[in-house]
């Protein structure tokens, strides 16, 4: 064995991969080399210093989250999987479906007793997601005519959500409900009403994951950070609010570091100072800190510097925090 | 859990069978989740990571062949989605701050809180030093005890490779904790 050869056979040692010759190969040399004794005894200790790094855990808040998800991303995947198959099928089922309409219409206009089956006139493509017939749209209260809506083109492979299933009936028939979402595009300037509007829906209420909701708000960040665009109240409310109230600490880290590239007023500054107060993540405190320190340089403000003043002596606060506070306390001329 | 068992589960997520689903994530979310933590640096992303793989996963339960482990399979995955979000977040100039970000335990005092953060920061210090590649190989060797095999099949790179990379890795921290021997000496 070289010298050379050692830290690659000490790695393979540490990590169960050296075989009996080797490991008898780096024994012999060890007991010869002193300076590969030392390198190996660094390679152990680098080894171990890594276990230093203690694994993260699945909270109990992350597994109800991740399972909700799966969870629907497994009805999602159900219903894909009625796609058509052929490609005669879609046209056949748009044809079922416009002759179902029609037939529809005709008989309402002649006010004509039953309504007739939709089932009879769905497409065969289509047929666990058709609706139930008259009768059951009756007996669960919805009114014929809604019963009848036109399939969903499953062939532009639509999200379908809130998915819930009847058992058959007497009639052998199931029921598929579901909610539809399409994707629609909204452009504007970012102050323009519509698109804020939009925005601040997206961050307060409209993100499935907390990677969405994080890229709302970077969207966000990117339009009003650094003076590039006012936000609008509702954007400014919406921020707050995911800082105070998110349940995830990188969301709230992502919004304070949203509401800190704003201009400085009142409800940012309280909600800033809630933060610092009472958010249980030091990286969100280290940002409010960071954020009332900055905008308290330029016009100091008795609140702040009490709260300041407040974490840098308090002992249970971490000590980055704690640390950070008491230097922006020095830069403050108060 | 054998290797059969996991292709079994597989199948029943395939399938469409929610509780396969559930059992699949019991079964590998620790792990996986462990993984993206180290390679992310930050336990919020680790987190977005970890379920993005898990929705992956039932979109292409389908593409299995069974050529690889199910846990290779599934660490491949994470690799890939690690390195799709590391340049996300290099385009967007995110900077982790997860090593501040240490939950104390119960009853810890304020001061051993701090020593066991920086280390730990020390030791995410030295691993983000790595260049992604080395992470990957020494992460996977090191803290999820797989065979240098395994890794290469995972990241689809030779055995030869996997041995150089691990090499390198601790070549770097070997002279990264010469450097700061005293600090990590103080800190430990």
């Amino acid at each position: 064995m070289d010298c050379r050869d050692l830290t690659a056979l000490a790695a393979a040692r540490l990590a169960g991969e050296a075989g009996e010759t080797e490991r008898r190969e780096l024994s012999a040399h060890l007991a010869t080399c002193e300076s590969c004794r030392a390198e190996m005894a660094r390679t152990e200790s680098v080894w171990t210093a890594l276990g230093e790094d203690a694994d993260a855990p699945v909270t109990p808040e992350f597994r109800r989250r991740t399972l909700a998800l799966l969870e629907e991303e497994m009805l999602r995947s159900r219903v894909r999987a009625f796609r058509p198959r052929t490609r005669f099928a879609r046209p056949l089922a748009q044809a079922a479906a416009l002759a179902a309409a029609g037939s529809l219409g005709w008989l309402l206009a002649r006010g004509a007793g039953p309504v007739p089956s939709a089932a009879n006139a769905r497409p065969a493509a289509a047929s666990t997601a058709a609706a139930r017939p008259a009768a059951s749209a009756s007996r669960s209260g919805i009114s014929p005519v809604a019963a009848v809506t036109a399939p969903t083109d499953l062939g532009t492979n639509p999200r379908l959500s809130n998915i819930a299933y009847e058992p058959p009936g007497a009639d052998g028939k199931v029921a598929v409900a579901f909610d539809v979402t399409t994707r629609r595009t909204v452009s504007g300037r970012p102050e323009e009403p519509e698109v804020a509007n939009l925005l601040a829906y997206l961050v307060s209420h409209n993100a499935e994951t907390a990677g969405e909701k994080s890229r709302a708000i970077q969207l966000v960040s990117e339009h009003y950070g650094a003076g590039l665009a006012a936000p609008s109240p509702e954007i400014v409310a919406a921020l707050t609010n995911t800082l105070k109230k998110d349940a995830n600490p990188g969301v709230r880290k992502k919004a304070a570091d949203a509401l800190a590239s704003l201009t400085m007023t009142p409800e940012i500054r309280a909600a800033f100072l809630d933060s610092l107060r009472s958010d249980k993540n030091p990286a969100v405190r280290l940002v409010a800190v960071d954020a009332l320190a900055a905008a308290a340089k330029q016009s100091p403000d008795a609140s702040t510097i009490e709260s300041l003043r407040a974490k840098a002596v308090d002992p249970q606060e971490n000590g980055f925090v704690r640390a950070k506070a008491a230097s922006a306390l020095k830069a403050i001329s108060f | 859990m054998t290797e059969l068992e996991d292709a079994g589960l597989l199948e029943r997520v395939r399938r469409g069978d929610t509780d396969g689903a559930a059992e699949l994530f019991e079964r590998y979310a620790p792990s996986l989740l462990r993984f993206c933590d180290r390679m992310l640096s930050d336990r919020a992303s680790a987190e977005e990571v970890t379920q993005e793989v898990f929705v992956k996963v039932i979109s292409r339960a389908h593409q299995y062949d069974g050529r690889a482990g199910v846990a290779s399979w599934l660490f491949a995955i994470a690799a890939n989605a690690c390195r799709d979000r590391r340049r996300r977040d290099r385009r967007a100039n995110v900077v982790p701050l997860d090593g501040i970000a240490e939950p104390r335990a119960k009853g810890e005092g304020i001061e051993s809180t701090l020593v066991h953060a920086e280390r730990r920061r020390a030791v995410r210090e030295a691993l983000a030093e790595l260049s992604e590649e080395q992470r990957e190989a020494l992460v996977l060797a090191r803290y999820h005890g797989m065979p240098y095999a395994e890794i290469a099949s995972t990241l689809g790179i030779s055995v030869g490779a996997v041995k150089t990379r691990i090499f390198r890795a601790v070549e770097t921290l070997k002279a990264r904790f010469s450097e700061g021997e005293r600090s990590w000496t103080a800190a430990t």
